[in-house]
């Protein structure tokens, strides 16, 4: 469906996309994370063709993409970062105005239009203004607004940036129905948990460059560390820290804020050492978490900073 | 697709509360209130008849030549400079003063010798009775006796010139500010280039970005569009002109047709250069928005909407100048059509006009082909 090969974006001194290679398949939902300014966006924009690049190449439905490309680009749904729409015009005028771009046909547009109000639960809001929708109501226009058209390849760009939790789980949910649906879907974000959420395979980059790609199990199989366990107590002597530090395969262990924070290696499973060496010093704890590896100890590891960041 | 794209483009006009104010309410607040402010400007023009009063003694009836001289200052068709009453004494002739009936009144001294003038106010009327009386005098000193039967017809050559019009409607100066007027509505035209421009690049707007996306050609959707904007702000100069005309009773003369041609290639114009200026400079909208309306003030103000007679300094000192100003151009055109009864000077700014949105176009043409762009 997608096929990046040695894409090269300069802005001026700064390489903003530094050979960068993707190839995303048919029926994919494919994430792209990456902290702000890690390349995403540039990497769609390039994609799309909105922006000039250095060098690479770039094809899309195994066809080399450019700005006049408008048979590929009927096959395509874009949701920007930025809500795009028109203000002077109500819900269903902005839907059905950018549904019109790609398809001409009255009734047909129209039966379009209806189903993408359905879809993004705009129903109540068809003849409001822009202005007059909260800010989790606009990204589903925005959203409405990229794929009424039914596109085969929908780029989604950082679509839950500053959305209520509600709209959130709608817009998540939409997207999993449109690629059930059958649209291949390139999704950008920051959020880590969304992406491991929605997306069948993602890639991780930073300055520009893809540091890691797979599916979220493979990306995790990739680091040396593995669980997370978080225990909670009043005090911990320095000389039963030292012990616990002794314990084979624990990668890194603190202690602060009345909270011991361990990490084992890939694979590692040491609670009930850990609870054990406790009651056996009658130090009394709390609450016990154990969180398996999220993308961002991937993040954390592979670039030595943190995805949150 | 073009009526998607057209009739899209006239809804979001129409419901742009600041485009609509700054191009349609604006306008017609300026007109009304030029109509306010100038509406005494050709009144005050007009000469009207002064009325004189003559005390009417011995010398008065001895003295043929300023018989001949007051009566010089009438024509044929009645219009006289001063209407005379006779009195018998001054008594009489300062009541009537002081009741306003007259402006003042010649006095012959006990003596007989000439004539002096009694006034009780100063003014134009006042002014203009003095200066025919100095001249009077003037002529009637330095000349022989037997020439005072030419003295009318000297008094007339060197005084008192009278003015023909080469055309059909009545000379005025204040439809001058309404063609002025009219040019920067013309020029405005550039908000409704601007907002194509924006909002169809996709290096200026994100709703650029996204129809950038779009399957339909750059040159299509620009054009489409701006034809919308087009429809809209001429729209918007027919209600000017129809407000102008049957509610604040202006007289365009009778050529409303080309009236209509200039507002429409005046739009074009307007429309061109705001899509021009929109896409080649890399000012921020805001700063955009401010740039066209500098350029359209400064233009309108070379063509005479703030001080009347501008204009012809430009013209006069920096032709070129006025040749190049659009609003200049526009405000003459009408000008043209309203006191000239040829129109190869209507016709030759109407081309000016045209070739000027032409090359707009054509630039604006050329950046809008750009469809990838170094950073957006």
């Amino acid at each position: 469906m997608i096929q990046v090969h040695n894409l090269v974006k300069r802005y001026g001194d700064l390489i903003a996309l530094d050979h960068f290679d993707l190839t995303i398949h048919k029926g994919e939902i494919f994430g792209l994370l990456g902290p702000n300014g890690s390349g995403k966006t540039t990497a769609i924009n390039c994609m799309l063709s909105l922006l000039k690049y250095s060098k690479g190449e770039v094809k899309l439905f195994g066809q080399p993409m450019g700005p006049n490309r408008y048979a590929l680009k009927k096959r395509i749904g874009v949701v920007m970062q930025n809500v795009a729409v028109f203000n002077e015009l109500t819900v269903i005028e902005n839907i059905n105005y950018f549904c019109g771009l790609y398809v001409p046909d009255k009734a047909k547009r129209k039966a379009l239009v209806e189903e993408a109000i359905d879809f993004t639960g705009l129903g109540d809001y068809r003849k409001f203004l822009p202005k007059k929708l909260s800010g989790g109501l606009l990204r589903r226009l925005n959203i409405a607004c990229g794929i009424a058209h039914k596109p085969e390849l929908i780029f989604l760009d950082e679509p839950t940036v500053a959305v209520d939790p509600q709209s959130r789980n709608h817009i998540l949910e939409g997207i999993r129905k449109l690629n059930q649906d059958g649209a291949t879907v390139v999704y950008t974000s920051h959020y880590m948990e969304e992406v491991e959420q929605l997306c069948s395979r993602i890639m991780i980059m930073d300055k520009g460059k893809a540091v890691a790609t797979g599916t979220k199990e493979e990306l995790k199989a990739m680091i040396r560390t593995g669980e997370k366990l978080t225990v909670e107590l009043h005090a911990l002597p320095e000389s039963i820290l030292e012990e616990i530090r002794g314990i084979e395969g624990l990668v890194q262990v603190d202690y602060a804020d009345n909270t011991l924070t361990m990490r084992y290696a890939a694979g590692g499973h040491h609670l009930s050492t850990v609870l054990d060496i406790l009651r056996r010093h009658d130090i009394s704890f709390g609450r016990v978490f154990s969180e398996p590896p999220t993308l961002n100890d991937v993040f954390l590891e592979i670039t030595g900073t943190e995805l949150k960041d | 697709m073009f009526r998607n794209i057209y009739w899209k483009r006239i809804l979001r006009t129409l419901r742009d509360k600041a485009t609509l104010f700054w191009t349609w309410i604006f306008p017609i607040i300026m007109a009304t209130l030029f109509y306010v402010v100038f509406a005494n400007l050709d009144v005050m023009g007009q000469l009207h008849e002064i009325p004189l009063g003559v005390i009417d003694t011995e010398s008065y009836q001895q003295d043929i030549s300023l018989h001949s001289a007051l009566e010089s200052v009438s024509d044929e068709n009645g219009d006289t400079l001063f209407t005379v009453s006779l009195f018998g004494n001054t008594d009489e002739a300062d009541i009537a003063l002081e009741n306003g009936d007259i402006d003042g009144y010649v006095l012959y001294d006990l003596m007989g010798d000439d004539p002096t003038l009694v006034v009780s106010d100063d003014g134009l009327n006042q002014t203009l009775a003095k200066r025919f009386l100095d001249g009077y005098l003037q002529i009637k000193n330095s000349v022989s006796i037997q020439a005072t039967e030419r003295l009318s017809s000297l008094l007339e050559e060197e005084t008192y010139t009278k003015e023909i019009s080469l055309s059909n409607n009545p000379p005025t100066e204040k439809v001058n500010y309404y063609y002025a007027l009219l040019a920067m509505m013309c020029l405005y035209g550039g908000f409704q280039g601007l907002i194509t421009v924006t909002y169809l690049q996709s290096n200026l707007s994100p709703l650029g970005a996204r129809q950038a996306m779009a399957p339909v050609g750059r040159m299509r959707m620009v054009a489409y569009d701006l034809l919308g904007g087009l429809t809209m702000h001429f729209l918007c100069l027919l209600i000017a002109v129809a407000y102008i005309i049957f509610v604040l009773g202006t007289d365009f003369g009778s050529k409303l047709w080309l009236v209509l041609l200039t507002c429409f290639v005046g739009s074009v114009l307007g429309v061109a250069f705001g899509a021009m200026v929109s896409l080649t400079s890399k000012l921020k909208e805001a700063a955009k928005v401010a740039l066209l309306i500098t350029v359209t003030m400064v233009c309108c103000f070379l063509s005479g909407l703030m001080v009347g007679g501008v204009n012809y300094t430009v013209a006069e000192k920096a032709p070129v100048v006025a040749w190049l100003n659009p609003a200049a151009r526009i405000t003459d055109a009408f000008y043209c059509l309203y006191y000239y009864d040829t129109y190869e000077r209507f016709f030759l700014n109407i081309g000016i006009i045209l070739i000027m949105a032409l090359a707009m176009l054509t630039v604006t043409a050329l950046f809008v082909r750009r469809q990838r762009y170094d950073s957006i």
